[in-house]
């Protein structure tokens, strides 16, 4: 996919810079995305969207909401596929939407929408979501085996407190699981259920953080699971990610909440972590951790 | 002698003239009213504004064109709101982006007593947005308060053709 920087946006639509940046601040649009130097990064498929909507526009906003519309196109198409059952047809919706936009975009503009409206529209008892969900978590999956393997020595350790693929949080939990990994993570994906044996593990993925992910699981199995990896690895942050209801609860525990987007989500992740590892150059080898490794 | 030709020549026309009326007509921003720079035409890509920014480069007949301060709204010919001016957003408490592609009902309303009929608002737009040239004035009020009476004028304007509806502060 190809990026504009600042000048270059401006200048395919005939603005200053600072208009584009009065765009931003009153329409939301265009959205850039930043680049590592914290510079703003247009998407070309939403410049000549808007470009386009400008030529026979009468206003900016209407011209806005058209280029909009354009890009929402993408979503209907993959809510249609799925609604037919059509695989083939719903890969394809995708791979346009990233001809447009960036995979974080992708993911939660049009993959995560298109899987929120099914389950809206019909249930997440419906066959239809069952083969939407299938299709969602199947398609995040195929991308993160495709993702090239991090050389930041970040590593997260990522309890999954989904039910399974027809949990509407599991496709979220995988967002997350992707586009950490993406940003540069080692991210290890582990069940809640799965408690035993935790120093095994741990010991050869030594996290700098751990992300509770999901809201099925109750209160007691994340606990355990918890406590286990404290155990392991001694304190470390832990983040909680679409934990539902309980978030309440879960915030007087100190955990980080994650926003519930996943690429927001994943941008705080990556800072925590970060921190984290920062801190930990300077850290001592913990107690906890010694104790944890002798058990 | 020739002058008193030229007087009867002008005074005497045989043949109805065809060549409509010369009609001035003037570019305006669609959000802060302002005309463009040096009140030169602009380039079809390039009709931002270039004092606000916010709003697309409009032209309509000068005499429909808001003066300054005047409040107006732009409306296509399904009857959507198109555009709305810093003005008009305080005027009507709405902010342009929630009422963008909405029903322009939803907003104003004919005042009962000097409209001839709920119509009248509509068809005024709709024969603006069709292109007709020569203003119209209606009496509209806020779609939600009762009591108050705006004048408004309806002009035509574009690109591309729509109806440029302008509280009417000359009265």
């Amino acid at each position: 996919m190809r990026y504009l920087k600042t000048s270059e946006a401006a200048a395919l639509l005939n603005v200053s810079p600072n208009t584009l940046r009065a765009w931003e601040r009153r329409f939301g649009f265009p959205r850039p995305q930043r680049s590592p130097g914290r510079h703003r990064l247009y998407t070309h498929g939403e410049i000549a969207a808007l470009r386009d909507a400008l030529l026979d526009g009468l206003s900016i906003s209407s011209a806005v909401s058209r280029a909009r519309e354009g890009l929402g196109a993408d979503t209907n198409a993959l809510v249609g596929a799925l609604n037919a059952f059509d695989g083939a047809r719903a890969d394809a919706a995708v791979e346009g939407a990233l001809a447009l936009r960036s995979l974080d975009r992708a993911v939660q503009e049009v993959l995560l929408t298109a899987l929120d409206e099914i389950a809206r529209r019909h249930g997440t008892d419906s066959v239809q979501w069952a083969f939407a969900a299938r299709w969602g978590n199947g398609w995040l999956r195929r991308a993160q085996r495709l993702v090239s393997p991090s050389m930041q020595p970040i590593r997260i350790v990522l309890g999954d407190a989904s039910r399974d693929d027809l949990d509407p949080d599991a496709a979220y939990v995988r967002a997350l699981e992707l586009l950490a990994t993406r940003s540069g993570a080692t991210v290890l994906g582990l069940s809640v259920r799965g408690v035993a044996n935790m120093s095994e593990v741990l010991a050869t993925h030594r996290p700098d953080a751990v992300v509770i992910a999901g809201s099925a699981q109750p209160d007691d199995a994340v606990a355990r699971w918890a406590y286990a990896v404290r155990l392991a690895t001694g304190p470390l942050p832990v983040a909680v990610f679409r934990r539902g209801a309980q978030r309440a609860r879960v915030r007087t525990t100190g955990a980080a909440i994650l926003p519930s987007t996943p690429g927001e989500a994943a941008r705080h992740l990556m800072e925590l972590a970060t921190h984290s590892a920062a801190s930990a150059v300077h850290r001592t080898t913990s107690p906890a951790r010694m104790a944890a490794d002798g058990a | 002698m020739t002058g008193s030709h030229d007087r009867a020549g002008s005074a005497l026309r045989l043949v109805p003239s065809t060549a409509e009326a010369a009609c001035p007509s003037q570019w305006f921003c669609g959000h802060c009213g302002a005309p463009p720079e040096n009140n030169q035409t602009p380039a079809p890509p390039a009709r931002v504004c270039g004092d606000c920014g916010l709003g697309l480069l409009i032209e309509a007949r000068a005499d429909a064109v808001p003066k300054a301060n005047e409040a107006f709204l732009i409306v296509d010919g399904s009857l959507s709101v198109c555009a709305l001016s810093a003005t008009s957003e305080r005027l009507l408490a709405v902010a342009e982006t929630d009422v963008v592609n909405r029903p322009v009902m939803e907003l104003l309303s004919p005042a009962d007593a000097e409209a001839s009929g709920p119509e009248s608002l509509a068809a005024a737009i709709m024969w603006a947005a069709r292109g007709e040239d020569e203003p119209r004035r209606v009496t509209v009020r806020p779609a939600n308060v009762f009591g108050v009476r705006m004048p408004l004028r309806v002009g035509a304007c574009g690109p591309p053709r729509a109806a440029l509806l302008v509280f009417d502060d000359s009265r």
